[in-house]
Formats: structure tokens, C-alpha cells, sequence
């Protein structure tokens, strides 16, 4: 595969609409080499934002894909001129690493669409309801302009809940028929809803689990958003019903938080560079204690009371910081001679 | 740059109107089960569905099920587009219900291999296997 991130970048910010394919290469490269992510930034300054970035997320079967297409139909309809992008994660085997994708199956209409892009994302062993690619597509998704982005996780239980960190707003689809009031009670999952929607509510137990989860719901006082009754939408996304208001609940939410939501967005992205950061460090650091040798003389020396690790860690910090300023001349000399 | 964590994806798809697809259910478990990740399209899509959905999913292969007997007309469309599209590097290969004497032809076309009733699990993904190890032209 390609490794030109700088030159992906490029491209898409040219002509957002007409770079699908060098958008869907960049998540790749962006899903597969994570610690990469922060380059993106060296070819665009003002990196573009999306309105909105949206959770979905409930148990398996509950409808989130269906909605999700509802949903991609009437924003669409709403907003002709504005693009949207769905991430959809469905889980893989722990076994074989092998995954099934299936969520597209029910948004293929909107396949043809210039204005939509969906990307299927494997779990890979990441255990929080999502997966790690979610970060660089989401980027991606930002420089396609897209204004809305929906997250829909894999079918979750009671405790995956890291779509909380990625989006603005979650939104948390039940269905009748999946447990009784004290479901609702549990810690996690529950905690991180922003706004609930009951859905196949054609069919029998809905208007109760709506009236249990409202009680559940004037109840909570944690989570991020306890100064507010959260809403709850009933829908039937199968037949198209409650979408509308559904819709104009979170463009609602946008209105009220949307300025919130991009401090919170930055403040994430500062803490992924960070992340970047030290693990760049400490890649770069267990690479000058290898070849530095002073992991076997060290150890030695620990052990028989010569030195102490408080002391090793200052001499591979020196080594380290002698190892990091030759590396970076050496860059910046490439990067003239580039030019 | 491929990585240990780099996996390749398969788009399997349904173009045109016959609606059985226990066969493309079937690809989609066995590659699934052989470490590949999967993503279906779901039955009765047009080419245009499934060459766009290929692009954006960024797969390595579609692999296209057919039944109806539209073959030659419906996977040469997907072909075709690819190509228009520029992404001639993404593999085609397909199955179904599909006459002997049609294979060659389709192979011509560019479809990378064809499977038909009573292939075997091993077989196929044996051959996928060795398709998308192979070094690709673009």
C-alpha cells in the first residue's frame, strides 16, 4: 500500500467531491498505521470539521443500521447541498481475525450517492464497542466535508461505551422485548446516552419500556449530560416513522451544544497527539536502550547495588535526547533538499 | 507497508434481480472464517451500487454471485466501471450458477477466477488466497 500520507491529503482537500478513492486509501493507510494520524495535519491547516458527530449505539438487532439508513435518507432530503459519511464497526473473530460487515447491507441505497460516504471498519480486537480506524476516518471524513458523521457501533451490551469519547452526542437505540425495567438501572451503557430512541415502536411493549426508561431517566444524576432531561424519540425505522422528529431533536442538540462539541473534539485531539507523542518517545527510547547496551550492563549493575534504575533512566534520556536531535536534522535537512 | 494488523477486505455482492443468496452467505462465512474481513452488499444491487461501495470500502477483491444467468452482461459492467473509476487493481472474481463454455469469456473480461456448484470451501479460498498474495497490475 501507498504510504504517501502528505500526497492523499493533497489530493482529497483539492476536490473533496471527486476523490473518493484517494479518501477511502487514506483511511486504510490511517485504520492499519494509527500513530500516523497526526501527519495528516503537516499538509492542511484549518482542518475541516464536521456539524455533527454522532453515536449510535444499542444492542444487536435493536435496528441501529436501519436507522442509521433512515436517517442518511432524511438529512439528505433536509439538506440537499450537505454531505454526510456513516462509520459502521461490526466485530471480529477472536479467533480467526476474520469479520463479517453486514451493516451496509441495509444503507445500500445510498450507495450512488456522491453525498455519502460509508465506510465498514472491522473491530480487530478492540473491546469498547468500536475500533482504533475510527480516529483516521473520522479525519478523512472531516476533509471530505462531510457535516454529519454517524458512528454505529457493533451491538453492544451493558459496558462498551467508548463511542462516548469519539462523538458529540449518543444516542442510544432500544427495542421492545429486551429485558425489563431493571435493565435500565445498570451502570454503564445507559450512563452515556445524551438521547434514547425506542425503536420498533409498532410493536408490543413499546409505549412501557418508554415509560420505564422515562422514569429511569428523571432519576439520573451522573453522566455528561445531568443538567438536562435526556430526550427520547419513539420510531419504527423499518417504515420510516419518528425519523423526522428524531432529526429535528438533534439538530435541536446541535443548536444548543454544538460549540461545546468542537472544544471537546480539540481538547481530544490534543490528548491523541500526546498519545502519539509518548509512544513515539518510548518507541524511540527502547531503540537507544538496545543499541546504547546499557539495558545488560544496567541490569547488571542494579542488581549488584552499583546504580539504581532512577539513574539508568536519566543516561537513556541523555543517550536518548542526543539519538532524537541527529534524527531530527537529518529530517529537516530532507525536507530542504525536498524543496 | 503492510503490517501484521493490515488485513485484506472482500466486498462480496449480489447484482441483479435473482434474490437467492444462500451461495454469496456462504463466501462471505467461509472468507470470513479464513481471516478475511468481509463486507456484504446484500441482494439485487446494480453494478453501480457495488463498484462504488468497493471504492469506498477500499477492498482488495469483489467477488460477485450470480444465479440469474446474467453473468456475462452484469459482471462486465462491474469490470467496465471499475475501470472507468480507475481501480482496475481491485480483483473481480465470481460464481454461481454459470455454463462451462461461458468461463473462458468471463476470464477474458478480466475476472479472476470463477467458481461453480460443488466447489469446495478449500478450493476457494485457497484461490483467493493466492490471487491476493500475487503481485497486482494496476
Amino acid at each position: 500500500m501507498d504510504g504517501d500520507i502528505a500526497g492523499l491529503v493533497r489530493e482529497i482537500s483539492q476536490n473533496p467531491a471527486g476523490s473518493t478513492r484517494a479518501a477511502a486509501r487514506l483511511m486504510s493507510l490511517l485504520e492499519n498505521h494509527p500513530t500516523r494520524i497526526p501527519e495528516v495535519h503537516a499538509e492542511f491547516a484549518n482542518w475541516p470539521e464536521p456539524l455533527m458527530v454522532l453515536g449510535i449505539t444499542g444492542p444487536p438487532g435493536a435496528g441501529k443500521s436501519t436507522l442509521v439508513d433512515q436517517l442518511v435518507e432524511s438529512y439528505r432530503k433536509r439538506h440537499p447541498q450537505r454531505r454526510l459519511g456513516v462509520i459502521a464497526v461490526d466485530p471480529s473473530s477472536p479467533f480467526t481475525k476474520g469479520a463479517v460487515m453486514g451493516d451496509r447491507v441495509r444503507m445500500m441505497r445510498h450507495a450512488t450517492d456522491s453525498n455519502v460516504f460509508v465506510r465498514s471498519l472491522a473491530s480487530r480486537g478492540h473491546l469498547g464497542g468500536l475500533a482504533l480506524g475510527v480516529k483516521g476516518v473520522l479525519r478523512v471524513m472531516g476533509l471530505l466535508q462531510c457535516q454529519l458523521v454517524l458512528i454505529e457501533t457493533v451491538g453492544v451490551g451493558q459496558s462498551e461505551m467508548e463511542v462516548a469519547e469519539f462523538a458529540d452526542l449518543v444516542a442510544i437505540i432500544l427495542a421492545p422485548g429486551q429485558g425489563d425495567g431493571i435493565q435500565l438501572l445498570k451502570s454503564g451503557l445507559m450512563e452515556t446516552g445524551d438521547v434514547f430512541v425506542v425503536n420498533k415502536g409498532d410493536r408490543e411493549g413499546a409505549s412501557q419500556l418508554q415509560s420505564q426508561l422515562r422514569a429511569t431517566l428523571n432519576l439520573r444524576t451522573s453522566g455528561r449530560d445531568s443538567h438536562n432531561r435526556s430526550p427520547i424519540c419513539v420510531t419504527s425505522a423499518l417504515e420510516g416513522k419518528g425519523i423526522a422528529e428524531f432529526l429535528d431533536l438533534l439538530e435541536e442538540q446541535h443548536a444548543k451544544y454544538g460549540d461545546e462539541w468542537i472544544a471537546r473534539r480539540q481538547q481530544r485531539f490534543k490528548q491523541e497527539i500526546e498519545q502519539a507523542v509518548l509512544e513515539e518517545a518510548q518507541r524511540r527510547l527502547a531503540e537507544t536502550l538496545r543499541t546504547a547496551g546499557i539495558g545488560q550492563d544496567g541490569i547488571a549493575h542494579i542488581l549488584q547495588g552499583k546504580t539504581t534504575v532512577s539513574e539508568l533512566a536519566t543516561r537513556l534520556l541523555h543517550l536518548g535526547a542526543q539519538d532524537t536531535s541527529q534524527h531530527n536534522e537529518g529530517t529537516a535537512d530532507e525536507r530542504k533538499s525536498e524543496e | 507497508m503492510q503490517t501484521a494488523n493490515s488485513r485484506a477486505r472482500i466486498l462480496i455482492g449480489k447484482p441483479g434481480l435473482d434474490g437467492h443468496d444462500r451461495g454469496a452467505k456462504y463466501i462471505v462465512h467461509i472468507l470470513r472464517d479464513a481471516g478475511y474481513e468481509v463486507i456484504y452488499t446484500g441482494i439485487r444491487r446494480s453494478p453501480e451500487q457495488i463498484v462504488e461501495a468497493a471504492i469506498q470500502e477500499d477492498v482488495a477483491a469483489v467477488g460477485l454471485s450470480l444465479l440469474s444467468g446474467a453473468h456475462n452482461e452484469l459482471f462486465k459492467r462491474v469490470i467496465d466501471l471499475l475501470k472507468a473509476r480507475g481501480a482496475s487493481d481491485i480483483l473481480v472474481f465470481g460464481g454461481g450458477i454459470i455454463p462451462a463454455s461461458d468461463i473462458p469469456g468471463l476470464r477474458e473480461m478480466g475476472i479472476s477466477a470463477v467458481f461453480t456448484p460443488g466447489a469446495s470451501a478449500k478450493e476457494i479460498t485457497a484461490t483467493v488466497d493466492r490471487l491476493l498474495s500475487a503481485p497486482q497490475g494496476a
